[in-house]
């Protein structure tokens, strides 16, 4: 696990970051995680902007978008990142609880890269943010000089 | 066009003529009838002394004649009766010889009998005009009625159209209601859910060293009851979309729906012994996918509920029952039903067994007759206890019309 991608998490509940992160750190995944709370945060560290304005540049390895957030909802960002030329090749994974048909048919007309339904079952769950993490975060090659490892 | 010609005060006094002319006919009173009848002779006579005191001669006849044609026009059949009686009375007391007596000398006998027959002629004539009329004037008045009514029944068509936009309207945002609702459940109530569970689990594994055995049932059983929930919100999910999905429907094979069905369900019943009897199923229109689905609830019930049968037996078959719809039926032998309960078969989370002894939530029956419904056909159940159940569901038969017309060159 030295390959390691940043992982840019999108969501609102406290409780559902919690369980992620775990997840993620039961893999040693973990390390390189930004966690953002709501669209508009989100959107801010993609763009270097406000609270994110010092931060190192480079896109990350994989976005976990929630759907329903605060503020810019999840299929805005989903739709703002794919309509901008230097943040389109970012993988984006929709991670949300609903699996209603309209939502996912809206996110892959948008480009959405994948789209997991996160699983009522814990173990389930763990293995579903563990197959994400891997996957993007070290067996998928990036889009090359988009992401700064 | 003759009306424009005319100045405004003639046509008014053109259409008030034609009003009383109108209204003096439909007078029914025999009273005024007869009296009418009195009258034109009277004035007749009357007119008719007028001229003969200014030297006209042999006048009477013709008035008389005009009067008695009054009557009958106005007055109808009777009193034209009465007005030819009373002229030829008069004709022959004030105008024949002898004078003012009602003998009537044989020189003038005929001429007073052609008179009573021209008088009777006219008098006929009259009636059978006045008859004519009458019924024109009923039919007219029933089609007036006629068009009222129908007037009235367009009126009452067009509010119950109203009525029925309004309702769609109402329905229309009822559904988007309750598709929201479906979505805010599918996104808000799994979420709490899936933290419960979540964190059971964490807690199961950080804890479990210093937690007692009822400890850990204890936290076993949130984890279950939440997964169970999890299930319910998934299976309520999908079945309120059976409801506002839209169907497409084609031709289905139901022979070979089913045979795939229970060749999908087969391995899960390796190590039970289960008589698989599939009898012919025809072709039938409706949505493939909706339909597997009802197939499959079917079929795994009838696997579930014969657990405790060796062997179990299962049959699918189905009765034709009439030119336009088919009955397919899936019985199996075992655990039942009792009838006394059958109503609430198909509702839905609603079950007839305990969870102990047969899982599973309550929702595929519920799921079948939504299904079954959507294509215009009805679900039955037939059980006893013990005894094996048999279900069955009707279908439209493929429509042999919209085959032709799919087939025509």
């Amino acid at each position: 696990m030295t390959i390691l991608g940043r992982i840019l998490i999108v969501e609102d509940d406290p409780n559902d970051v919690e369980l992620t992160l775990t997840a993620l750190a039961d893999y040693n995944l973990a390390n390189e995680v930004v966690v953002t709370r709501d669209g508009q945060q989100a959107l801010d560290y993609l763009y270097c902007r406000g609270e994110f304005s010092t931060r190192a540049t480079g896109n990350p390895a994989v976005m976990l978008l929630d759907l329903k957030l605060p503020k810019i909802g999840g299929l805005e960002v989903l739709q703002q990142i794919k309509s901008d030329e230097s943040l389109k090749m970012i993988p984006v994974v929709v991670l949300t609880s609903s699996n209603e048909e309209k939502d996912m048919m809206r996110s892959y007309k948008l480009g959405v890269n994948a789209y997991v339904v996160k699983p009522v079952d814990f173990h389930e769950f763990v293995n579903a943010v563990k197959e994400l993490g891997v996957f993007w975060a070290v067996i998928n090659e990036p889009p090359p000089g988009s992401v700064q490892k | 066009m003759t009306e424009l010609a005319e100045g405004p005060t003639q046509v008014g006094v053109r259409r008030s003529l034609a009003y009383w002319n109108q209204e003096l006919q439909r007078i029914h009173s025999p009273i005024l009838r007869y009296g009418f009848s009195v009258v034109s002779v009277a004035v007749a006579l009357g007119v008719a002394f007028a001229l003969q005191h200014y030297q006209f001669r042999d006048v009477e006849l013709p008035v008389l004649t005009v009067a008695i044609a009054f009557t009958t026009w106005y007055a109808g059949a009777g009193p034209s009766v009465l007005a030819v009686l009373l002229s030829a009375a008069c004709f022959d007391y004030f105008f024949i010889e002898p004078l003012y007596s009602f003998d009537i000398s044989v020189r003038d006998l005929p001429y007073f009998l052609i008179f009573v027959a021209w008088a009777a002629i006219v008098a006929s004539f009259s009636a059978v005009r006045r008859r004519i009329e009458d019924n024109l004037r009923q039919a007219r008045d029933s089609l007036q009625v006629e068009v009222e009514q129908r007037r009235h029944r367009e009126e009452e068509i067009r509010k119950l159209n109203q009525e029925l936009g309004k309702r769609a309207v109402e329905l229309e945002a009822t559904n988007k209601e309750l598709e929201s609702f479906a979505y805010s459940v599918s996104h808000d109530l799994r979420a709490p859910l899936r933290h419960m569970v979540g964190y059971s689990e964490l807690l199961q594994r950080q804890a479990s060293s210093s937690l007692d055995e009822k400890s850990q049932r204890f936290i076993q059983t949130i984890l279950n009851s939440a997964k169970r929930m999890g299930n319910l919100i998934d299976d309520l999910l999908a079945f309120s979309r059976i409801g506002r999905a839209e169907t497409k429907k084609t031709k289905v094979d139901l022979k070979q729906l089913v045979d795939e069905v229970v060749a999908e369900i087969r391995p899960d019943t390796k190590g039970r012994d289960i008589a698989w009897k599939i009898g012919a199923l025809p072709v039938c229109y409706g949505d493939r996918s909706m339909l597997r689905l009802v197939v499959v609830n079917l079929v795994s019930n009838a696997v579930k509920f014969t657990r405790m049968r060796e062997p179990a037996e299962i049959e699918i078959g189905c009765d034709d029952r009439n030119e336009e719809e088919v009955e397919v039926f899936v019985r199996d032998n075992g655990a039942g039903f009792d009838m006394q309960y059958v109503n609430k078969l198909f509702g839905v989370f609603q079950r007839l067994h305990l969870p102990e002894q047969f899982e599973g939530t309550g929702i595929g029956l519920a799921t079948v007759q939504r299904i079954v419904h959507r294509h215009g056909g009805q679900v039955r159940g037939e059980a006893a206890v013990d005894q094996g159940a048999t279900f069955y569901f009707s279908l439209p038969k493929l429509q042999y019309a919209g085959e032709r017309t799919a087939n025509a060159p």
